[in-house]
């Protein structure tokens, strides 16, 4: 086992290290000036300009430039915002917590409502409970979640002249402020992550209850209730388990209209920000931060998974 | 009906508002929005309202617009100020007893140091407005409440200039140790200290105590919340935050007044702000003026302004300068000029005719613009719906903000024709013609042209003391700059404020720059 996890760890670096490269570079070679956004619109001289560039150090070679940037990652230091001069990872730092916040929250819910009423579905297949089932879950497909969110903000504001606060206060610091700012989005995205883990706990609640193990068990005469709980749900989750991890990492740096819609200070407005001010320092930070969520929650599937399924393990 | 009768409403209560005189009370946290955030806290390098809104409260400036009467400026710092008969001699009395938020001494010195940086950065330290003070020949302080600023030429902005929000004062003893301080630190004479910023989030001052007028700040504080677009308009409506000082969209006022109704106050002005096209004058045909004049002249100005009024923020017909500003032209002269006329059908018939005269009757290019809805969008549309009525088949190419750049980048433009905005933070032709000047004067024409009769026009106009005269050069130029359409007004912005009724004390100006040290503003 820890052959296995030593084995899976060390794929991460190169992984890492393509996804380094990929965004270094073709951030650069992608048309626009980092220095003409930031002067937009002010009568500098070309001598002004220049001047910051070099202070910026983009007057140097591209490879110099990434030497640089690797080294500094190494020693924990991912520069500094080319627009705000703070580093990248304080900027990062400080909507992390919201972000984070929101994903777990999401996240609760969407185990909460799927795994329970996608495993119903699958059991009363064909019954007014599937189809009532099937019914909430291809409508949060087919709503996307920011529009969810307009529609709460809205009726929040209609009916209560009410909206939540726009600023972020830590849970730990006033917990109903806190929370009375984010169970919305969280809400509004845990809705749509739900609709795609309940789809797949019942088609795949479905599939084990055709297993030969559980008809065994059934022959056996162990309860229903056990032949679910113990028998089929165990294996079901396993897809449910990467959907929900994949679904995770996602909400991480991919929130980015929710978070428009809520005036939240999360990854995913940054990351907007950032692109859209030809930010390369800070689209690098986010993009390696978004790399990472991603290889280690791979990397955290596939250890549940072994704990899921012990022959995973002696593989 | 409903929404115009509550709109009428929220209007009378404003005029209503500024004509009851009310005791100003003290206390309470101004809760506003801001629409994007300082990249740093140096007044000298920023150029955006984003920075002035949250920034300005902390800084005095030597002069500051008196909101009530703009464009006449009143003292700051200066007490009392003298204007030498040639012109060349600037002689600011400067108040007593002014604290820094250290609890330092303001002197003359400070004033002196602030306005070397800013003509003359140190290494390493970035002034965008170096060329504003470019004929100051020297700064003296006679003594510790005098400042005497000598000029090598006279110059008719100079004193519009020493109003200016951008050129916040610093402390010289702090300059002097780190000419970088400003850009991470905020410390100045203003009304509010800095308490702090949340990257993304907030911005917080707290009232100054040793405030040099008495009794001001009213307010105990202020929060500056970052929010944008939507979620900024429903802030407004719920009453989260008291006001955005930019501006709004017809639309969204309209929203906002119904929901708030009676405690929505809404003011409205003209802006200093408008759009431009610029033509790129090295690409074939677009030399030639009889292209570029056909394309202004196709422009129904006058009632494109009133029809895109009323879905977007622009609503004025108006030349190189804004209308009603004292040295814009007048409705009669507008008329005269190319592509200012009423009669719209005789203008297109000239406009195909010209195109006809230079070989390009079914002329067909691409007008870049910036994917920003409002106002560029609705105005991008409108033009290219003038332009197919002559015949001109455009492009739309609407690109984000860093593509729509290098599109136009100096050294290698490849647009054919570009919106652009021109914004300042005063109603001042040495700022709004930099747009019309040779492009090796100027780095923000981008029509690339080399025109030295608008250069010396300019020039000639820029140091002429007497108004008449001054409005007489500037007609010249005006007439040059749109016969020669390198590039061309189209309409002038219209800025729309939707305050809640509890906000006492601001006054809309055509500038969003200015008016926001939060001195006056109360809360009932």
């Amino acid at each position: 086992m820890l052959r296995y996890i030593i084995h899976r760890l060390l794929l991460m670096l190169p992984t890492l290290f393509g996804v380094a490269v990929l965004v270094f570079f073709l951030l650069r070679l992608a048309p626009g000036d980092p220095l003409a956004m930031m002067f937009e619109g002010a009568n500098v001289s070309k001598e002004v300009i220049e001047g910051e560039r070099a202070r910026l150090g983009l007057d140097q070679p591209m490879i110099v430039q990434f030497g640089k940037w690797l080294v500094g990652i190494m020693h924990g230091d991912f520069g500094v915002s080319l627009w705000t001069g703070r580093p990248v990872l304080y900027e990062i730092g400080i909507r992390l917590q919201l972000s984070l916040q929101v994903a777990i929250m999401a996240t609760i819910l969407a185990v909460l409502i799927a795994v329970p009423l996608g495993t119903l579905s699958a059991i009363f297949k064909d019954s007014w409970i599937d189809h009532l089932v099937r019914i909430i879950s291809i409508a949060g497909l087919a709503v996307p979640s920011f529009w969810l969110g307009m529609i709460i903000i809205l009726l929040l504001l209609t009916y209560f002249s009410w909206i939540p606060p726009l600023t972020f206060t830590p849970f730990f610091e006033d917990p109903w402020k806190n929370m009375s700012q984010l169970i919305w989005p969280a809400l509004a995205v845990g809705y749509r992550y739900s609709a795609v883990a309940m789809r797949m706990m019942r088609s795949s609640v479905l599939e084990v209850l055709q297993e030969d193990y559980v008809r065994t068990a059934r022959a056996k005469g162990v309860y229903e209730r056990l032949v679910v709980s113990r028998h089929a749900m165990r294996n079901a989750l396993l897809p449910v388990v990467t959907v929900v991890g994949l679904e995770f990492a996602f909400l991480i740096g991919g929130l980015v209209v929710t978070e428009q819609v809520f005036n939240l200070n999360g990854i995913g407005k940054l990351f907007v920000q950032a692109v859209a001010r030809g930010d390369y320092t800070m689209i690098q930070g986010l993009v390696l931060l978004v790399a990472v969520f991603f290889v280690m929650i791979n990397f955290a599937i596939d250890m549940l998974y072994a704990l899921l399924d012990p022959r995973i393990r002696y593989r | 009906m409903r929404k115009a009768l509550l709109l009428a409403g929220a209007v009378l209560l404003a005029v209503a508002g500024a004509a009851g005189a009310q005791t100003p009370r003290s206390g309470g946290l101004l809760k506003f929005a801001v629409g994007a955030e300082p990249p740093n806290y140096d007044c000298h390098a920023n150029s955006s309202f984003a920075f002035i809104h949250p920034v300005r409260p902390h800084y005095n400036t030597l002069l500051k617009f008196d909101t009530t009467k703009y464009p006449a400026v009143k003292g700051d710092l200066a007490e009392s100020w003298t204007v030498a008969k040639d012109g060349l001699t600037y002689t600011f009395r400067l108040r007593k007893g002014v604290k820094f938020h250290d609890g330092t001494t303001f002197t003359a010195e400070d004033i002196k140091a602030t306005y070397e940086r800013i003509r003359k950065p140190p290494q390493g330290v970035l002034s965008l407005r170096e060329a504003a003070y470019v004929d100051i020949s020297s700064i003296e302080t006679p003594d510790p409440n005098t400042v005497v600023f000598k000029l090598s030429k006279p110059n008719a902005s100079m004193l519009s200039n020493f109003a200016s929000p951008w050129d916040c004062v610093y402390s010289a003893a702090r300059l002097k140790k780190d000419p970088r301080f400003p850009e991470r630190n905020i410390m100045g004479t203003g009304p509010f200290t800095f308490e702090e910023h949340v990257a993304g989030s907030h911005w917080r001052g707290r009232r100054f105590k040793d405030y040099f007028e008495k009794g001001k700040p009213y307010l105990e504080g202020f929060l500056a919340i970052f929010v944008a677009g939507a979620p900024m308009v429903n802030a407004l409506a719920a009453g989260e935050v008291l006001a955005e000082f930019r501006g709004h969209s017809p639309a969204d006022r309209d929203r906002i007044v119904k929901t708030l109704g009676d405690k929505a106050v809404v003011q409205e002005s003209p802006w200093v702000c408008s759009l431009v096209v610029t033509f790129n004058t090295k690409k074939k045909p677009f030399d030639d003026a009889r292209v570029r004049r056909a394309l202004s002249v196709a422009i129904d100005r006058w009632g494109g302004a009133q029809a895109l009024s009323k879905v977007a923020l622009v609503r004025h017909v108006g030349g190189v300068l804004r209308p009603g500003y004292e040295f814009a032209a007048n409705e009669k002269e507008l008329m005269s000029y190319p592509g200012f006329s009423k009669d719209v059908n005789g203008s297109r018939a000239q406009a195909k005719k010209l195109l006809q005269e230079t070989g390009v009757p079914n002329l067909t290019f691409t007008l870049t613009n910036r994917n920003v809805a409002m106002p560029y969008t609705p105005v991008g549309v409108f033009l290219i719906d003038q332009w197919r009525q002559i015949g001109v088949n455009v492009k739309h190419d609407q690109l984000e903000t860093k593509l729509y750049l290098a599109a136009q980048q100096r050294d290698n433009p490849t647009f054919d024709a570009a919106l652009d905005f021109n914004c300042d933070f005063m109603d001042e032709p040495n700022l709004q013609l930099l747009k019309y000047l040779s492009h090796d004067r100027s780095a923000i024409n981008y029509a690339q042209q080399t025109d030295r009769t608008l250069d010396d026009l300019f020039d000639k106009q820029s140091g002429e003391l007497d108004r008449k005269k001054r409005y007489a050069i500037l007609r010249d130029f005006e007439r040059r700059a749109l016969d020669q359409a390198y590039t061309i007004p189209t309409i002038w912005w219209h800025r729309i404020i939707v305050t809640n009724r509890a906000l006492k004390g601001w006054h809309i100006t055509p500038s969003h720059y200015v008016g926001q040290d939060l001195t006056d503003v109360w809360l009932e």
